[in-house]
């Protein structure tokens, strides 16, 4: 529905709807205009502060719940994406990457997280579940390094297709996103 | 391969609906297996003491016992995966 429509057009009843014809009759001669309007709203039209809540959990800490947070910016397998209040609902899967959780007025906080789902609900809550986020500057750049070097080499060495090649993969991608969080590169 | 009965349901079935895309799929491996060796390489990662506040995480024993006319024995810790049948 577009707002701004003619009011002279008769009212469309929404979809799913089975009125009798007296019913649509009737509704012809209520004013259309404010019906057209609220439809257009994805939501009841509260007073909200422009603030969402976040739930932020790992199977082992609850790091986040029902706080009250500007914004996130959430590492989605398909691509990085930022909820802010009123965020169309979107359940995503997370690649290995940082999850940066603005707070009012305040520096981002950053979480590197191992993987994980986040679900945006229609009424501006966010639930994120990770098996594992760790704080950046918990990250050793040494072992990562380390840790990739090592990586690339079991993977040229495993059989391909194999699960240890696999799990070599996994060691490539999640130490190369470890280091970019903390600004290494490593190729 | 469209109908399957409820009881000796091949375990390929229900993965070959779709072609499986991801690398760790064509391995073999389920999801929780991939975003738990993710979360184990992140662990590795990691200064101390973090570190070892993580690796908790990764530790898991497993206690066995047998079953005889309804009654539980006794549970015995289970050291290796193969000693696990008792």
């Amino acid at each position: 529905a577009v707002a701004g429509l003619s009011p002279l057009l008769p009212p469309v009843p929404p979809l799913g709807s089975h009125q009798p014809p007296t019913m649509l009759a009737l509704r012809r001669t209520l004013p259309t205009v404010s019906r057209r309007v609220s439809r257009c709203m994805s939501s009841a039209a509260e007073a909200s502060d422009g603030s969402m809540t976040l739930n932020f959990n790992l199977p082992h800490e609850t790091i986040y719940s029902e706080a009250k947070v500007s914004q996130v910016i959430v590492p989605g397998a398909a691509g990085e994406y930022g909820i802010t209040a009123d965020h169309v609902p979107i359940v995503a899967q997370l690649k290995p990457g940082v999850l940066q959780i603005m707070h009012e007025g305040a520096e981002a906080e950053k979480y590197f997280v191992a993987g994980g789902f986040s679900l945006t609900h229609e009424n501006s809550v966010t639930d994120i579940s990770c098996p594992e986020a760790v704080k950046l500057d918990d990250i050793d750049s040494a072992a990562v390094t380390s840790n990739y070097e090592a990586a690339k080499s079991a993977f040229s060495s495993a059989e391909a297709g194999s699960v240890a090649a696999a799990e070599a993969q996994i060691d490539i991608e999640v130490n190369r996103a470890m280091g970019a969080a903390i600004g290494l590169s490593l190729n | 391969r469209a109908s399957s009965t409820v009881q000796g349901r091949e375990r390929q079935s229900s993965v070959a609906m779709t072609t499986p895309t991801t690398f760790w799929r064509l391995a073999g491996m389920s999801y929780v297996q991939f975003v738990t060796r993710a979360s184990s390489t992140v662990r590795a990662g990691l200064k101390e003491p973090a570190k070892s506040k993580a690796m908790a995480q990764e530790s898991f024993s497993y206690n066995a016992s047998k079953w005889s006319a309804g009654e539980q024995g006794d549970k015995v810790a289970v050291t290796a995966l193969g000693k696990a049948g008792l």
